[in-house]
């Protein structure tokens, strides 16, 4: 196979429709950067899902006016239990502390709420997650200086299928992005084989294998699926840099928000480039052995 | 070598079959004239010869291969047995003499070295030398056809093809390019010829088959174009 000779093809190919490779390419990048989008929420999710589910799933308040044996007697409750994985006690000043933390970026709630508002708890890891409903029997709302018990995991059940819709609206997008750009793509390759028609013709005719006549197109394609993939990349490292790490920074450095790091763009940009250059060449493929006679 | 028994060929929107039964066999060497009035098929005839085409019935040999069974991956092999030119000579016109030619055994992966000692020689042979860097745009009409010719010709095929290659030639260019598919001829690459001229093949005294409406109505060994004419 004469590199040169389709590589010069390529590059005739791709200039001679200058208007139509802009648009494959520009298509193409949003609809991978939406994918990669969408793999960095999903990426996130699960992360937070672990700073969060695994750590608290069932809050027990007490009351203001619990009394110190009653604290006791729930404590050794939770430590003989079978159910309980493990717990930890937090004290109306470290929940006023971690709340502060939590809100640094909305100082007037923090001013605004008196240090003791803020009731002491134990937070409860179990088992099995699932068996909230034992542990809110053993420790009901309002006796025994329990104030409430929450399932902590009713609620974050809630955050994330949040979360999960926005996953899944945008990877909805990307996928119809990606139709949009596979279209195009195959209408850009239909009318490189007809600027080159004459040239085809005569492969045919003087016997050229069908890859040497095929290979150019393909891998017209397949480098703007390429290029596509790469703008992509770029608009995430831009959406990283100027956006999460700059208007979500707090949240972040709460610990509320898992920080998008460079390993996950790393991690994904080989699979959004992949996905660029297979997804064309496998439409510029499938294009020219439906429409193209080559 | 070239084999056509009871070969139909019936195109969907047609009701009347382009070719109906046709059976014949051309020789290693020999040169053809496929003569008949337009829609009579001729181009049919040829097309199923490059495998363009598949018979509706019957069965094509060439060069001792079937081409019924033939898989797709191996009719770019066949074709590189056969050179082709035609009436419009399909020359890539952004390309210089010497590209044209050169196209033909690029894109079949020859090695440059041998291309860059043929393309010359079969230049010469055409009757080209010194225009080897011009563009068919700057060239004549029978120059042209000279240049289809060379690039039908420089694989060495074992047959050539060729589709009124001078309906587009005034007689007297035409006797150059006819002079020089005989001159291929002698080189023992068949050649079939499909021409309306019978000028042509009234002074050449070769092979005619002569077709109408898709069947064979004459054969002869050393034909005129038409009776009675």
């Amino acid at each position: 196979m004469r590199v040169n000779f389709v590589l010069s093809e390529v590059a005739t190919g791709l200039r001679r429709n200058l208007t139509m490779t802009v648009a494959m390419i520009l298509t193409t990048a949003i609809s991978l950067g939406l994918m990669g989008t969408g793999l960095l929420i999903a990426g996130m999710i699960s992360d937070m899902k672990e700073i969060y589910y695994d750590k608290v799933q069932v809050s027990i308040f007490l009351a203001d006016d619990v009394t110190d044996e009653q604290r006791g007697e729930i404590e050794s409750q939770l430590a003989s239990s079978d159910e309980v994985a493990s717990y930890l006690y937090e004290s109306k000043d470290e929940a006023y502390e971690r709340f502060q933390q939590q809100f640094s970026q909305q100082p007037e709630l923090v001013q605004n709420t008196p240090p003791d508002a803020l009731p002491e708890s134990f937070r409860v890891e179990l088992v099995n997650p699932e068996r909230y409903e034992v542990i809110a029997a053993e420790f009901p709302n309002g006796q025994n200086g329990v104030d409430q018990v929450r399932d902590e995991g009713d609620f974050l059940d809630r955050l994330f299928s949040l979360l999960n819709g926005a996953r899944n609206a945008t990877i909805a997008v990307a996928v119809v992005q990606a139709l949009a750009a596979l279209l195009l793509i195959s209408n850009t390759i239909q009318l490189a084989a007809f600027n080159r028609r004459n040239e085809t013709n005569i492969m045919r005719l003087v016997g050229a294998s069908r890859w040497y006549t095929q290979l150019p197109f393909i891998l017209e394609a397949a480098l703007a699926g390429l290029i596509g993939a790469l703008l992509a990349v770029g608009g995430l490292v831009l959406t990283k840099v100027l956006f999460v790490d700059k208007t979500l920074a707090g949240p972040i450095k709460a610990g509320i928000i898992p920080p998008v790091d460079w390993g996950a763009i790393a991690f994904i940009s080989p699979i959004i480039a992949a996905a660029g250059v297979g997804l064309a060449g496998i439409a510029a493929y499938v294009t020219l052995r439906l429409y193209v006679r080559l | 070598m070239i084999e056509l028994q009871h070969v139909t060929k019936l195109y969907p929107a047609s009701s009347r079959p382009a070719l109906d039964d046709v059976s014949t066999e051309i020789d290693k060497g020999e040169f053809v004239f496929l003569i008949g009035s337009s829609g009579s098929g001729k181009s049919t005839f040829l097309r199923l010869l490059l495998k363009e085409d598949d018979p509706t019935k019957g069965t094509v040999t060439v060069n001792g291969k079937a081409l019924n069974g033939m898989s797709k991956w191996q009719v770019p092999k066949l074709r590189r047995t056969m050179g082709c030119v035609f009436q419009d000579f399909r020359l890539l016109r952004n390309r210089t003499v010497a590209q044209n030619v050169a196209f033909a055994l690029e894109v079949i992966n020859k090695p440059q070295r041998t291309i860059k000692r043929v393309v010359p020689e079969v230049l010469e042979m055409v009757g080209l030398e010194g225009k080897a860097e011009r563009l068919p745009g700057e060239l004549s009409g029978g120059e042209q056809q000279r240049v289809a010719i060379a690039r039908a010709f420089v694989n060495r095929p074992l047959v050539l093809l060729a589709d009124e290659p001078t309906g587009n030639l005034d007689p007297e260019t035409s006797e150059g390019i006819m002079l020089l598919l005989e001159r291929i001829n002698r080189t023992g690459t068949t050649v079939i010829m499909a021409t309306h001229d019978y000028h042509i093949v009234d002074s050449m005294r070769r092979r005619v088959i002569e077709l109408n409406g898709g069947t064979i109505t004459r054969d002869q060994s050393r034909g005129v174009y038409g009776v009675g004419r």
